[in-house]
């Protein structure tokens, strides 16, 4: 992964985004390619689902401690796993 | 007679998520006569992460069918994963298919995980560089495979399972930009090569759940994200209505949907 150059002020860059998008997949304890990285005026914002608690608490964990500097919000939920309740027919 | 197929995939498997599926698995018997799973079984695609697999979807009292997804062959363990999936009863299939035995007929499935590549007017061409090649090669390659399954079935229902898409539809949702690399034509022209009624997919996270191929097979995402529960049931059957109410009622499970 090319390292970003010049992380500080101003706000997150498109080469940021990308950066963050490689490392959620990249990155073994993130392993992730169902998460989006979405660049605002103030912050990024991911989202998405996983499927444990734990896994999202670690992707806010590694984005943030690879980028300290960079505002990040994080929204991203747990897929729900009950049984279904409902069946499709296809006649 | 119908035939019950519960279907699900990308579960991305670890440690940390056995047994959040069990207690809705428990249910199936009684309500799916197979259970399908569309790859991305796992996380990395280490044997430990399917031995996970194996505890999480083994013994269930119903037949397991997978193929194995992209992150299922990250850590290149490919025969150690299968291997693993095998022992629990699991049946992997890359490039040919099973027959089972249902009470509602003889159900063929026909399996490969695919490859990208891209849709019609928008795809990869055999052209150009080694690496393009190869790339576009893999997915003519995958694709022919699973013509060859679907035609080598003698059954009386037809599905493909592949963990990429054979169709666009089923991709909405995820960036236009991305999509040669979440599935291919050639998949879907595969399964329209063979009576095939239904062929199911996962690995489009944000895609949406229902497509159709240009020659007219029901094409769904059971991807687990796009589900969200613990995996779909589909009721397969020439006499069934679309609109007719299921009188389903084990489960929870009592009301179709179309």
């Amino acid at each position: 992964m090319t390292r970003h150059r010049g992380l500080g002020a101003g706000p997150p860059d498109e080469y940021v985004e990308a950066e963050i998008h490689r490392l959620l997949t990249e990155d073994p304890a993130v392993a992730e390619q169902g998460i989006s990285v979405v660049r605002t005026e103030r912050a990024l914002v991911l989202y998405g689902e996983v499927e444990s608690a734990q896994r999202r608490d670690e992707i806010l964990r590694r984005v943030s401690e690879r980028f300290p500097d960079v505002p990040i919000t994080s929204d991203i939920g747990v897929i729900r796993k009950q049984a279904p309740t409902e069946i499709e027919q296809l006649p | 007679m119908v035939i019950r197929i519960a279907a699900v995939g990308d579960v991305h498997l670890d440690e940390d998520v056995v047994g959040r599926f069990r207690p809705a698995l428990e249910e199936m018997p009684g309500n799916a006569d197979v259970l399908l799973l569309a790859g991305d079984l796992t996380r990395h695609g280490t044997e430990v992460e399917a031995r996970c697999v194996a505890r999480e979807f083994g013994g269930l009292g119903v037949p397991v069918v997978a193929v194995l997804g992209n992150h299922d062959h990250q850590c290149d363990q490919v025969p150690q994963v299968v291997g693993a999936l095998e022992e629990a009863g699991i049946v992997v299939l890359e490039g040919n298919g099973v027959v089972l035995d249902s009470p509602g007929g003889r159900l063929g499935v026909a399996g490969v995980k695919g490859f990208g590549g891209g849709f019609a007017g928008r795809c990869a061409s055999d052209f150009g560089e080694p690496e393009m090649k190869a790339f576009v090669r893999t997915t003519t390659e995958s694709a022919d495979r699973l013509a060859e399954a679907l035609h080598s079935l003698d059954c009386d229902l037809l599905v493909a399972l592949t963990h990429y898409s054979p169709v666009p539809d089923t991709l909405a949702g995820e960036p236009l930009e991305i999509y040669p690399f979440l599935g291919s034509y050639q998949l879907g022209q595969a399964i329209d090569s063979a009576p095939t009624a239904l062929a199911l997919h996962g690995h489009a996270h944000h895609g949406s759940e229902r497509g159709t191929t240009p020659g007219g097979v029901r094409v769904r995402n059971v991807a687990h994200p796009v589900i969200k529960q613990a995996y779909s049931i589909f009721h397969l059957g020439d006499h069934l209505d679309q609109a007719q109410v299921s009188g389903i009622g084990a489960g929870g499970i009592q009301q179709s949907w179309s």
